[in-house]
């Protein structure tokens, strides 16, 4: 067996066993059609491939191939939601003053947050109105600055966002990623749409009040709603499609109550304080609670992966009819 | 159940899978082809879709072949698959038709644009 051929079997077990003793062969076969002759090891491009594959196949061999649809709706939501936050702080940023406390300013600005805003908003009108295969970076450019704002701020001392508003953010932001590049053009407006609407609203609401209660107070006053909004509209799309007898719904509200989680992180820390012998939420009260947010997460739908994989394990799937032997190995 | 529209990869596998059977291989290929090479799929890639598609019952496995060592296994389009592509390509050409005729009303002969005296699109 040629070194090439070795390593491409190797790969396929990011395939399930029954996958790869029905259809190893014939996989393997046709990435060694398209490579050249002198070629030793798998391409990077051919390794994506392959573990990505093996991973969807691995899903749909567990009965949860509609996971990634709804990783995909909760990516949308995500995006929606990451860009009406910031429409609402980047408003904060202008309209909120330095008061009588003299607060410290980001030059015009409130803090050095109106850079974050400024690149979720720049990716809304990416997804409104530019290529599709843009919309991902943008996105991720958006994620870089959420996330080297706190380090930047920290070595040239300028005022930023507090950290229960970059955090969220930030967790919506890497689901974002996950959003469809087909999008329906009136679906693709809505991220633009949502953050206009949200900074009228935060003109109306925080037009002359004090910088200081945007850094230190208002993520503790309007995230939790803004989370209570993002609940509601994903148990709201999860009935919808439910009723329509698509599963991909529920797979997004799993997937959503990490980001809802850590939108209410504050009232929530301010809660458990007092249950863990803290006088406040402290450092290590904050820490605590975001992490077992995460886990948490990860727990409920690791539950609902095997939950499936249970009830779909009864469903005898054949991968493939014609042969139940392998005419290459004879197994 | 596939959704429809179909997505481009789907409609150019279909597309391909309209003439003789082909091997993974030759679905690759021919897409390519096909598409100008503007869509070159990749096999895990490929093998998800046709998997799909073989549930759907859109394609069937024809036959397989082993060549050079390598297995081969054959696809073709089934019934419903050829009635799928075949509504899916009357649907695109109405598109085309609809598209064409609305541009041709906005050509110099329908719809003569007035000179102008600098710049313009004319």
């Amino acid at each position: 067996m040629r070194d090439l051929e070795r390593r491409y079997r190797h790969l396929l077990r990011a395939y399930p066993a029954s996958y790869r003793q029905a259809r190893g062969a014939e996989v393997v076969g046709t990435y060694l059609d398209l490579a050249a002759p002198d070629r030793h090891w798998p391409s990077i491009l051919d390794v994506a491939d392959v573990l990505a594959a093996g991973g969807r196949e691995r899903l749909r061999a567990a009965g949860a191939a509609d996971l990634i649809p709804g990783v995909r709706l909760a990516g949308f939501l995500s995006y929606v939601t990451a860009t009406a936050l910031a429409g609402f702080w980047a408003a904060a940023e202008v309209v909120t003053t330095a008061g009588r406390w003299d607060s410290p300013s980001f030059g015009p600005f409130a803090t050095t947050g109106i850079v974050v805003w400024a690149g979720w908003l720049l990716a809304a009108v990416v997804h409104a109105l530019g290529p599709a295969r843009w919309v991902r970076g943008a996105i991720g450019l958006a994620l870089l600055c959420t996330a080297a704002v706190v380090p930047v701020a920290a070595v040239f001392e300028l005022p930023r966002p507090y950290l229960f508003v970059l955090l969220p953010q930030a967790t919506l932001g890497l689901l974002a990623l996950a959003v469809s590049r087909h999008t329906a053009r009136r679906h693709r407006l809505l991220p633009l749409a949502v953050a206009l609407t949200a900074a009228l609203i935060s003109v109306g609401v925080l037009s002359g009040e004090s910088a200081w209660f945007y850094r230190f107070s208002y993520g503790g006053a309007f995230l939790p709603e803004a989370g209570a909004a993002l609940l509601l509209t994903a148990v709201l799309a999860a009935t919808v499609l439910s009723l329509r007898g698509a599963s991909r719904g529920l797979w997004a509200l799993l997937v959503l109550l990490t980001p809802v989680g850590l939108l209410a992180l504050d009232p929530v820390t301010e809660n458990i304080a007092p249950v863990v012998g803290a006088d406040y939420a402290d450092f290590r009260v904050i820490t605590g609670t975001t992490a077992a947010t995460f886990v948490l997460g990860g727990i409920t739908l690791a539950a609902a992966l095997a939950i499936r994989a249970r009830s779909s394990a009864t469903v005898d799937t054949p991968v493939m009819t014609v042969h139940e032997r392998c005419p290459t190995c004879g197994r | 159940m596939v959704d429809t529209p179909l997505r481009e990869p789907t409609f150019w596998i279909l597309t391909a899978l309209a003439g003789p059977p082909l091997h993974g291989y030759g679905i690759i290929g021919e897409v390519a082809a096909l598409s100008e090479g503007r869509l070159s799929m990749r096999p895990g890639t490929l093998y998800g879709a046709l998997d799909r598609l073989v549930d759907a019952g859109l394609i069937k496995v024809d036959r397989e072949e082993v060549v050079d060592g390598r297995l081969r296994r054959y696809y073709r389009l089934s019934g419903t698959g050829n009635a799928t592509l075949a509504a899916e390509t009357e649907r695109l050409r109405r598109n085309v038709e609809a598209a064409t005729n609305r541009l041709g009303e906005l050509t110099p002969t329908a719809r003569p644009i007035a000179p102008r005296a600098v710049g313009g699109l004319a």
